[in-house]
């Protein structure tokens, strides 16, 4: 198990899927704030006060740790900080499906179709979290540009 | 050290943030306007509405709308109640004075020819009139997915002491 988490291919492989998708998420974020913050108001748990900074911030956070994970610069840092949104996000997530939330829409929903589609949309993170803790275990520091 | 570096890169993401936002064409404020969602008690829906008919929102979601910019706010009344008093920055589009003919040209053109997918939030005085349910059955049927009803209408976005523009003053 040790030499799968270590192993150099394993870890690009793992740098690739989380750098890359941080990257992808923050770029319509950053051109659209006021979109994300209408994401985030939906959530319905964040103060109303919080969410503007929030938008503002968030995608600026992700696209730095996507690219510092991809790069190799500030790595630790980057890989705790991926690993923290994802779990935050996890549980924001799982809390609406709870509540009955449907994000899409920003309604109260209990069909069946929204459930289902946040369901995966929540074993994706769990998965991509998987590849975070993978990061954060792995002693490999090949392909970066300052080591960790 | 992944504690230092996790503080640094959230000292550039605010820096960059901050100063990203203060030149961007597409800049929010700092600190958002939004009401308490404590107290919701959900939005209103008529008792005529129907499974397939627009989505329904509550004075919350309109009123973040609204301050986010991110939705069209459509006055579903006559003009001579639009100008009355109505939620500032909305287009009058009356039902009852819709075309025959060339509806969805009158409609995109009233518009202002704004994205089918994009939110357009319509309303009319309140609970009493559902001129925003048949508007909002008809642009959805014309392919705008994002027609949402805001059926505590005018009444309740002034009940709730947010502003109102009125255009000619009709003693109310």
């Amino acid at each position: 198990m040790r030499k799968l988490i270590d192993n150099d291919y394993v870890t690009m492989l793992s740098r690739l899927i989380i750098g890359l998708m941080y990257i992808y998420a923050s770029f319509y974020k950053i051109v659209e704030p006021a979109v994300f913050a209408k994401s985030i108001w939906y959530y319905h748990i964040v103060p109303g006060s919080l969410i503007n900074i929030m938008a503002l911030i968030l995608p600026w956070l992700e696209l730095l740790c996507g690219l510092a994970i991809l790069i190799g610069i500030c790595y630790r840092g980057a890989v705790l900080w991926a690993n923290v949104l994802l779990v935050v996000f996890i549980i924001a997530f799982a809390s609406t499906i709870a509540r009955g939330i449907d994000i899409d829409c920003g309604c109260f929903k209990a069909g069946k179709s929204a459930t289902r589609a946040a369901w995966k949309t929540l074993w994706f993170d769990v998965a991509v979290l998987l590849c975070g803790l993978q990061l954060w275990f792995s002693r490999s520091k090949r392909w970066m540009l300052s080591g960790h | 050290m992944a504690v230092g570096q996790a503080i640094l890169l959230g000292l550039v993401s605010v820096v960059m943030a901050l100063g990203i936002n203060s030149v961007s064409p597409n800049s929010i404020g700092l600190v958002g306007q939004y009401r308490s969602l404590s107290n919701s008690e959900g939005p209103i829906v008529p008792p005529n509405a129907e499974d397939g008919d627009p989505q329904f929102i509550d004075i919350n979601q309109a009123q973040m709308e609204f301050t986010l910019g991110t939705a069209t706010f459509v006055d579903s009344r006559d003009p001579e109640e639009f100008v009355c008093g109505t939620i500032p920055g909305s287009v009058n589009i009356p039902f009852e004075y819709l075309p025959e003919f060339d509806l969805e040209q009158y409609l995109d053109s009233s518009l202002g020819y704004v994205s089918h997918d994009e939110a357009i939030i319509i309303f009319c005085s309140g609970e009493e009139c559902d001129l925003s349910l048949h508007l909002g059955r008809n642009l959805q049927d014309l392919g705008y997915t994002k027609a949402l009803i805001f059926f505590g209408g005018s009444r309740e976005w002034e009940q709730a002491g947010l502003n109102i523009q009125r255009r000619q003053d009709c003693g109310n």
